[in-house]
């Protein structure tokens, strides 16, 4: 069952409620075996309707004579091939296609044929009309309302007809009152009645059911999620701390060393490999850095901080990247949001960075940095790229901690960015389309100081 | 003329080691000591310009020095560093005058930096056309532990400037005469090293901007809160 067949039999129901995904994801997986499985137990109904009609027919009927032999009455025939073509339509698709939606409506309509095939097999027995009755309650085990409406129009219609053309096969009698069929449709809507009520009340049943479940699962995996985010965290806290000192003493050892072999003069190779050391220490620096960053977000210091020049400040910070232009198109005398200025730059600077990495080397990659907001707006900045966008599988995955679709990185820049970002009571977005770009927006409430004291 | 004395106070032998070694090689006459207790002992033998610091040791921590040196010594400059990114001590620190707060691990000439202009005992200046207000800015800082000084324009500021040795230069923007965003390009002119905050009461995004670009350090608004002056001062000074 796809999207566009919830949504339709949606309709069915006016006051559909609105589910969240997940609960939508719920709700039609049950509701797929719902129908599966309803859709066997007809299908062993229908063999065994025809197997009994089978033997309805046979020991019912009784043999003709028809001059010197001894021949099998209509009924037989009746039951065996009329029985046949209307059991084998619906029981190939109850088993080929159990659960599609366009099965249930030949289902309904096949059981129903099967009430008028019995009822003529028993010669219009008003008894046998009770079958008529079963069958609709049958159907509705469906839990869907709409599927009465063949299986209604279907029986009408065929007391109608069989009413004019051959009443003694539908009420047992040659001379039927004109109106019987309707006595007989007023019965079933009677039915009906109660049947659409209990489809919609179970219907309703269903959803609150999958909205609960949905609640109850996605409150686990936050809870899953913060005892994750908590262990990282401690681990990260526990490795920066340890390696921060030792690391800043290698770092003045080498300066000093650097320094007195800078006097003294050294060859080309130790000068190289000294550069090296600085360059990988300061690699190693900035990724403890952003593991302490991650486990102990600094507090807010928040100033009116003009956006402009802060964007050009940071990127004069980007390192430069072959093929990549940068533009910051915020208005000059866009009024200036209360933030801290180190961590909207960082956040900024970490956005155009991964913004500029994406990109594809043979593509002119452009990376645009807007912002609008003030007053009684609230502030939204965005940063986008004409890059190769994010696939929607990594969409919601992006902003979770140590997840990373670049071959280098810690996986922790972007759940930083989106943690200053709620720092400052914000929220942090991401759009994209592949073969587009990305649009990553942070949205600030207006007006009041944040964290100012 | 002599080097800058400086006690080194660090817990860890590696950092201690390495760090007095590119100081002395950066000119500095190191006096180095393993704990705050020891530090005041150095300390009272006298004769020092700056005191380099970490925060967490055994016996006598950073910020416990600092409290007991600036009672003893309360111009003494103190120059606390530390490991971790929000060390919930560093506001404490502030409040108890801390030039400022470095943070591990930092570049040699950044440090050298930062303890050059801390030894100079600058001050901080105070701009603004409302007297009182700048007044008891200024005083609100001296309270704070930082020496500061209050000027009524933007004409008073350059010559202040001159005459004595400031590092940061709080100015409000909406002045006669001179405003905030010419008195910070003038003084970028004159003294590339110091550190600009602007300050407003009005709603001036234009000049707030103009400031920015130019390149001043934090704009606040009005009215200063002085302990969020004092971060911002503190903060300023570990960026030389």
């Amino acid at each position: 069952m796809d999207r566009n067949e919830t949504a339709e039999r949606g309709d069915g129901h006016a006051r559909r409620r609105r589910l969240s995904p997940l609960a939508k994801r719920i709700f039609d997986e049950r509701y797929l075996a719902l129908a599966k499985r309803t859709d066997r137990m007809f299908a062993v109904l229908l063999i065994a309707q025809w197997a009994g009609a089978v033997s309805v027919a046979v020991w019912l009927s009784p043999y003709a004579w028809s001059g010197m032999e001894r021949v099998v009455h209509g009924h037989v025939y009746a039951a065996v091939f009329v029985g046949g073509a209307i059991t084998s339509l619906p029981l190939v698709l109850a088993l080929r296609q159990t659960g599609a939606t366009s099965t249930r409506y030949v289902i309904a309509v096949g059981q129903v044929l099967w009430s008028a095939l019995l009822i003529h097999l028993t010669g219009g027995r008003i008894e046998t009309h009770f079958h008529v009755f079963g069958s609709l309650a049958f159907i509705a085990f469906y839990r869907d309302l709409r599927v009465l409406v063949p299986a209604t129009t279907v029986v009408v219609l065929d007391h109608f007809v069989r009413g004019m053309y051959w009443p003694e096969s539908v009420y047992g009698v040659s001379n039927p009152e004109w109106w019987r069929f309707l006595e007989h449709a007023g019965w079933v809507a009677f039915l009906d009645v109660f049947l659409i009520m209990n489809c919609v009340q179970t219907y309703r049943d269903l959803e609150d059911l999958a909205a609960r479940q949905a609640e109850a699962d996605e409150t686990r995996e936050a809870l899953v999620r913060t005892e994750r985010l908590a262990a990282i965290g401690q681990l990260a806290a526990s490795v920066g701390h340890e390696l921060r000192n030792p690391l800043a003493a290698v770092r003045n050892a080498h300066t000093y060393v650097a320094r007195r072999l800078a006097q003294e003069g050294m060859d080309a190779r130790i000068e190289q490999f000294m550069g090296i050391m600085k360059h990988e220490l300061e690699e190693s620096s900035r990724i403890i850095s952003n593991l302490l960053d991650f486990s102990r977000p600094r507090d807010v210091e928040a100033h009116p901080c003009p956006l402009r020049p802060l964007v050009d400040e940071a990127i004069t910070l980007l390192p430069a990247l072959d093929g990549v232009e940068v533009v910051n198109s915020i208005a000059d005398d866009l009024p200036a949001p209360e933030i801290d200025k180190d961590q909207f730059r960082q956040i900024l600077l970490n956005l155009m960075q991964n913004a500029a990495e994406a990109m594809p080397k043979e593509q002119r990659g452009v990376v645009d940095v807007g912002a609008a907001g003030g007053g009684t707006e609230p502030w939204r900045i965005t940063v986008s790229d004409n890059g190769p966008g994010i696939a929607p599988e990594h969409q919601d995955k992006i902003f979770q901690p140590l997840f990373t679709t670049k071959t280098k990185g810690t996986g922790l820049g972007l759940a930083i960015v989106r943690s200053m970002v709620e720092r400052h009571h914000g929220e942090l977005y991401l759009s994209s389309e592949v073969g587009k770009g990305a649009t990553f927006t942070i949205e600030l409430p207006p007006g009041a100081p944040l964290g100012a004291e | 003329m002599r080097g800058i004395r400086l006690l080194l106070v660090e817990d860890e032998e590696s950092l201690r080691f390495t760090l007095a070694a590119n100081l002395e090689l950066e000119g500095y006459d190191v006096v180095e000591a393993e704990d705050g207790e020891e530090a005041l002992a150095r300390a009272a033998e006298g004769d020092i310009d700056v005191v380099l610091s970490d925060v967490r040791m055994p016996k006598l921590g950073g910020v416990d020095l600092l409290k007991a040196l600036k009672e003893r010594y309360p111009t003494l400059p103190v120059v606390l560093m530390t490991a971790f990114t929000s060390e919930h001590r560093v506001d404490e620190a502030i409040r108890a005058g801390v030039f400022t707060v470095l943070h591990k691990p930092f570049e040699m000439d950044a440090v050298s930096r930062t303890l050059a202009t801390a030894s100079e005992r600058p001050f901080v200046l105070v701009v603004d056309d409302d007297g009182a207000c700048a007044e008891t800015t200024a005083a609100a800082l001296g309270a704070a532990g930082i020496a500061a000084k209050a000027v009524f324009s933007a004409a008073e500021a350059i010559t202040a400037m001159e005459t004595g040795v400031v590092d940061v230069c709080v100015t409000d923007l909406v002045m006669p005469d001179m405003d905030g965003v010419a008195l910070a390009r003038a003084l970028f002119a004159a003294h590339p090293r110091v550190t600009v905050v602007v300050f407003s009461g009005h709603d001036v995004p234009h000049m707030m901007q103009h400031a920015a670009a130019a390149g001043a350090f934090r704009c606040m608004r009005k009215p200063l809160h002085p302990w969020g002056l004092a971060r911002v001062i503190a903060h300023a000074r570990g960026e030389s």
